[in-house]
């Protein structure tokens, strides 16, 4: 556990002092929902209120692509892996730290996002349900966070790693995210949600578990050269 | 070099390491005895590094048996890597943290206290350097940090890839404190043999992945 204390705090501070993440994707999230707005018309989006919530969760997931392959750039750009898998601490407890230091980037930028979806798409009385949308929001971020940690750890070493972890991570994230949209398209009124919203919460908590006992199991082995 | 009845602090019989299809190590075997120090010389490319990699535990071997202190690599890595002092070629910190906040990141991984860091800072001359980005220290001063870093857990195996790189007279004075003082064994790749005379009990050519 001190370990990996030690090493979250090392993770937000490298944040703090480099500022290399959480502005780039405040940055893009804005940006992103703005030319949506500018471009397609805000309440008047064809699809209304569905299609802005599904939009919402597309820029979420592209978003969370920026954190991701940043993720142990500072290990592999100056050489301190070495450092960290010579050590004897319990190598899951880098993972353990990356993927909780993504969830909270992640939690950040959408405390950005969320008050900017409802003022540029949702005026017209329908949304959908805040509890809904944060409780999927951050079961999502977390497997996100848990999922997107374990896979660059694997790609660490990779020279094309930019392009690889997109391409290993949509795959496995899609049923999360597509579980996520749906629950949040279904508790637009008139629709409220109710047991779909509960079946929709269950599975994210399942495919976070699952994602979990990965993660620990295996990030000593995806990182060992 | 090992009385028979001693557990070599190293041993490695027919170790063999490649990156894709080229062979870094070809069956190389060495012992080193507890309290020994083995000096590792050879041209650039030789394998020097690697070998040092795979006794730190950061590489597997690919074929042949390696054992720190019996123990065998890497299915008792865990076992071994608190007895491990790593200096690599880079000093392992990041530079956006101080020096003392790095050694604190290594002190947790290591389980040992905070005092320590304090201890180690002034082995390594960086008292007083403490609160300084590691990032901002000049090479030399990083490489003390690398230092001060490997032997914040008193380890009893330290290996040191080229370890007077960027020291100045100072620094290398410190550093010839630090293995006169070292009870354990140390492996140490150099491209300054010389320099190590009267600290050094062993000597193994490297060239081309190959024991010479």
């Amino acid at each position: 556990m001190r370990a990996y204390r030690a090493l979250l705090r090392k993770d937000l501070l490298l944040e703090l002092r480099g500022r290399e993440l959480v502005p780039a994707m405040v940055v893009f999230v804005v940006g992103a929902l703005v030319l949506v707005r500018l471009g397609l018309g805000g309440e008047r989006l064809a699809g209304g209120t569905r299609a802005a919530t599904g939009l919402l969760w597309v820029v979420v997931v592209f978003t969370s692509m920026l954190a991701l392959v940043r993720s142990f750039a500072q290990e592999r750009e100056h050489g301190i892996w070495d450092g960290l898998l010579s050590a004897p601490a319990d190598r899951s407890a880098i993972w353990a730290a990356r993927a909780s230091a993504t969830f909270l980037f992640l939690g950040v930028t959408q405390a950005v996002a969320l008050p900017l979806f409802w003022l540029f798409f949702l005026q017209d009385g329908r949304s959908p349900s805040l509890a809904v949308l944060a409780a999927a929001l951050a079961l999502a971020d977390l497997g996100v966070a848990m999922l997107g940690a374990l896979l660059a750890g694997l790609v660490s070493n990779v020279r094309a790693r930019e392009v690889l972890l997109p391409v290993l991570f949509l795959p496995f994230a899609l049923p999360l995210v597509s579980v996520a949209v749906r629950m949040s398209v279904d508790s637009i009124p008139p629709q409220n949600g109710g047991l779909g919203a509960l079946q929709g919460l269950g599975f994210l908590a399942l495919y976070d578990t699952i994602f979990a006992l990965l993660g620990w199991a295996l990030f000593e082995y995806v990182v060992e050269d | 070099m090992s009385s028979p009845e001693r557990t070599p602090a190293v041993r490695c019989d027919g170790l063999t390491r490649r990156y894709g299809e080229r062979v870094a190590l070809d069956a190389v075997s060495l012992t080193v005895a507890p309290g020994e120090r083995l000096l590792l010389t050879g041209g650039n490319g030789a394998g020097k590094t690697t070998l040092l990699r795979v006794l730190a535990t950061v590489l597997r071997p690919h074929a042949g048996e390696v054992a720190i202190d019996g123990h065998l690599l890497p299915r008792d890595a865990r076992k071994v890597r608190p007895a491990i002092g790593y200096v690599g070629h880079e000093p392992l910190v990041y530079p956006v943290l101080t020096a003392r906040e790095n050694l604190e990141l290594y002190a947790a991984l290591y389980g040992v206290g905070r005092e320590r860091i304090e201890q180690v800072l002034e082995l390594a001359g960086l008292d007083g350097r403490g609160a300084d980005p590691a990032g901002e220290l000049s090479r030399g001063l990083r490489q003390r940090l690398g230092l001060a870093r490997a032997m914040l857990h008193s380890p009893s195996l330290l290996l040191l890839d080229e370890p007077t790189t960027g020291l100045d007279e100072d620094g290398r004075e410190r550093l010839r404190g630090v293995l006169a003082a070292h009870r354990g064994a140390a492996v140490i790749a150099t491209h300054e043999p010389d320099w190590f005379a009267g600290l050094e009990h062993g000597r193994l050519r490297l060239a081309a992945g190959r024991a010479a």
